[in-house]
């Protein structure tokens, strides 16, 4: 089947009903267009509508409005096409039969879809191979730790060798060395199969930057921006970002700020080990940084250190929805 | 067509499977399963002989504990099977692959009977052995067919009771409690439904449950053959593709509006 486009929305909505009918939009007008090969990544807070979308990409959710395509077929009509050719990871699952061993449970996923017995075995085997899992294939799922449990998770959305795989927050919660491993593995499946098509959604902008070959960024059901790294860095090409340090812990200094009229793009963070609060902000001018230095002086706020910095996604997000995603 | 029933079997195959292994793999489910089940029918069995009832009764008794026993499959083991691979997070694994839900359910109840026929089994053996309850080996074939019979229609009722599991979740539990007493007291567990009064029989005869609990009993108890049976195979050869069309269509339905209201991944409800 010809088809240009690995994933395509089309005016893509979903609203759920909460208290007294009250209508909440998860997702509004959603209009993404993923290719073949790439590594796609969804930036957004928690409740931006991320894993909604993926839910009706995977067909675990109907859309209120709009059409969904994955490899050309249609999301609500042609579902099990769909189911066939995609595979969902979710960073913090815990799905499978805590009773049975690693092995176990991922020989019964091969099942599910018609794998013979033998070829099914042979599938677990090759799976625990390629993520390194011989040390923990014939324990049971409830007492793997979480870097383990997040391995099988991934050997579990291989199992049917996906040409769509969905990778919903993959890192999270996970240490260092996992979370490093996880990424490149990511990098791996794309470079074995340049068929394969990967969308990722996450929280933490270095990994969407690291990993990703263009970047959707979401902010309350709405794309808000699309496009690769550096052409979303670019967006703020005109601007310039500092980063300032004050002395003492003010959580709400970047609220303050906002008031008092400067940038929108302002995001605060206090760390109690040192006693500083650290901004980074997007200003339009140095003569703007120059006066939110006078404010922060003429409040009585004590500025330690005032520098420019390199915008990263970071900023991207900042500008356009006003806050960190951790702030969000 | 052939491709999806081979899946639906390899489905079922599978599930059964995780139920079987990992389901004696807690030993502590001979307990629950086996002896306290026993208990129950004892202390019927020994109510009867106290009251001096004829020795048929105790066998009245044994076939209803043990018949009863898949009724309980059917709703807790079956029923609400979806509602706690829901909770687990296995059904949002499981609906994003093609393998059918009624692949799921029957593995879940081919498993299920694994454990159940043991504890059936333990029932009748105690039952004859403990309590000298006697049963006529003619009326076998007989019984054996009215037992599948019956187990095909009350799964299909166990599907439709799983579709309503799947929609309504912890919900579903009044659902299924409904399903569990009053079938026990219409069902004629521990007597013949003949002391009620007709409407009640007629009501009765309604549940598969009593119909082949009462075609096994006079078969194996009073020794009827296959045509004196007629009528219990008939009606529950009709209440079986009624009981399948039905459950597919609820299945169907449910999984559609949990699709639409977002309940399919909703957990803790």
């Amino acid at each position: 089947m010809a088809f240009m486009y690995s994933i395509e929305t089309i005016e893509l909505s979903r609203t759920f009903k909460r208290n007294k009918g009250r209508l909440i939009y998860a997702l509004r007008d959603v209009n993404i267009k993923v290719r073949k090969g790439e590594i796609f990544g969804l930036l957004g807070p928690n409740g931006a509508g991320k894993t909604t979308l993926i839910r009706i990409l995977a067909t675990l959710l109907l859309p209120t409005s709009g059409k969904a395509y994955v490899l050309g077929y249609d999301v609500v009509g042609e579902a099990n096409k769909v189911r066939e050719v995609i595979n969902v990871v979710s960073g913090g699952e815990r799905s499978g039969y805590g009773i049975m061993t690693v092995k176990e449970n991922l020989w019964y996923f091969t099942q599910l879809y018609g794998l013979s017995r033998r070829d099914g075995w042979r599938k677990v085997r090759e799976l625990i191979e390629l993520l390194g899992m011989e040390d923990f294939a014939d324990i049971r799922l409830n007492r793997l730790s979480t870097g383990m449990i997040q391995k099988y998770n991934l050997a579990r959305g291989l199992i049917n060798d996906p040409k769509v795989l969905f990778l919903d927050e993959p890192t999270l919660g996970l240490d260092v060395e996992v979370a490093k491993y996880i990424r490149r593995l990511i990098r791996k499946l794309i470079k074995e199969d340049p068929e394969r098509t990967i969308f990722l959604t996450t929280h933490y902008m270095a990994e969407a930057e690291e990993l990703c070959d263009r970047i959707a960024i979401i902010h309350k059901g709405r794309i808000v921006a699309l496009g690769s790294p550096e052409q979303l860095k670019k967006m703020i090409c005109d601007e310039l970002v500092y980063k300032l340090e004050v002395k003492g812990i003010y959580s709400k200094l970047g609220e303050r700020l906002k008031e008092a009229g400067f940038s929108k793009a302002v995001s605060s963070k206090s760390d109690i080990t040192t006693g500083l609060t650290s901004l980074r902000m997007v200003l339009s001018s140095e003569e703007e940084a120059e006066e939110v230095v006078k404010w922060l002086i003429g409040s009585g706020y004590k500025v330690i250190s005032i520098s420019k910095v390199e915008p990263s996604l970071e900023d991207v997000f900042l500008k356009l929805v006003g806050g960190k995603l951790s702030e969000e | 067509m052939r491709s999806r029933i081979t899946l639906l079997l390899k489905v079922a195959y599978a599930r059964a499977y995780v139920r079987i292994k990992g389901g004696n793999r807690e030993p502590s489910w001979v307990v629950w399963e086996i002896l306290l089940p026993l208990l129950a029918v004892a202390s019927v069995a020994y109510t009867y002989m106290i009251l001096g009832a004829p020795r048929e009764y105790i066998g009245f008794v044994v076939i209803g504990g043990a018949m009863i026993s898949y009724w309980f499959n059917v709703i807790w083991g079956m029923g609400n099977a979806l509602y706690w691979e829901k909770e687990t997070g296995n059904l949002e694994t499981f609906m994003i692959t093609p393998a059918p839900l009624e692949g799921l359910l029957l593995g879940m109840a081919l498993g299920g009977m694994f454990n159940t026929t043991l504890r059936a089994l333990s029932i009748v053996l105690v039952g004859t052995m403990a309590f000298k309850a006697s049963f006529n080996p003619s009326g076998l074939p007989a019984a054996f067919l009215i037992f599948v019979l019956t187990m095909v229609a009350l799964y299909s009722l166990g599907m439709c009771i799983a579709s309503i599991f799947l929609m309504y979740s912890r919900s579903g539990w009044r659902a299924a409690e409904v399903l569990q007493e009053p079938i026990m007291f219409l069902s004629g567990l521990y007597y013949p439904i003949s002391i009620f009064p007709t409407l009640i029989q007629l009501l009765a005869s309604s549940i598969p449950l009593t119909i082949g609990m009462d075609g096994i009993r006079r078969s194996l108890l009073l020794g009827y053959n296959l045509y004196d049976l007629r009528f219990h195979v008939i009606s529950l050869s009709v209440m079986i593709p009624v009981l399948a069309y039905l459950a597919k269509r609820m299945l169907r339905y449910m999984e559609l509006r949990a699709k639409v209201e977002g309940r399919l991944t909703l957990r803790w409800m």
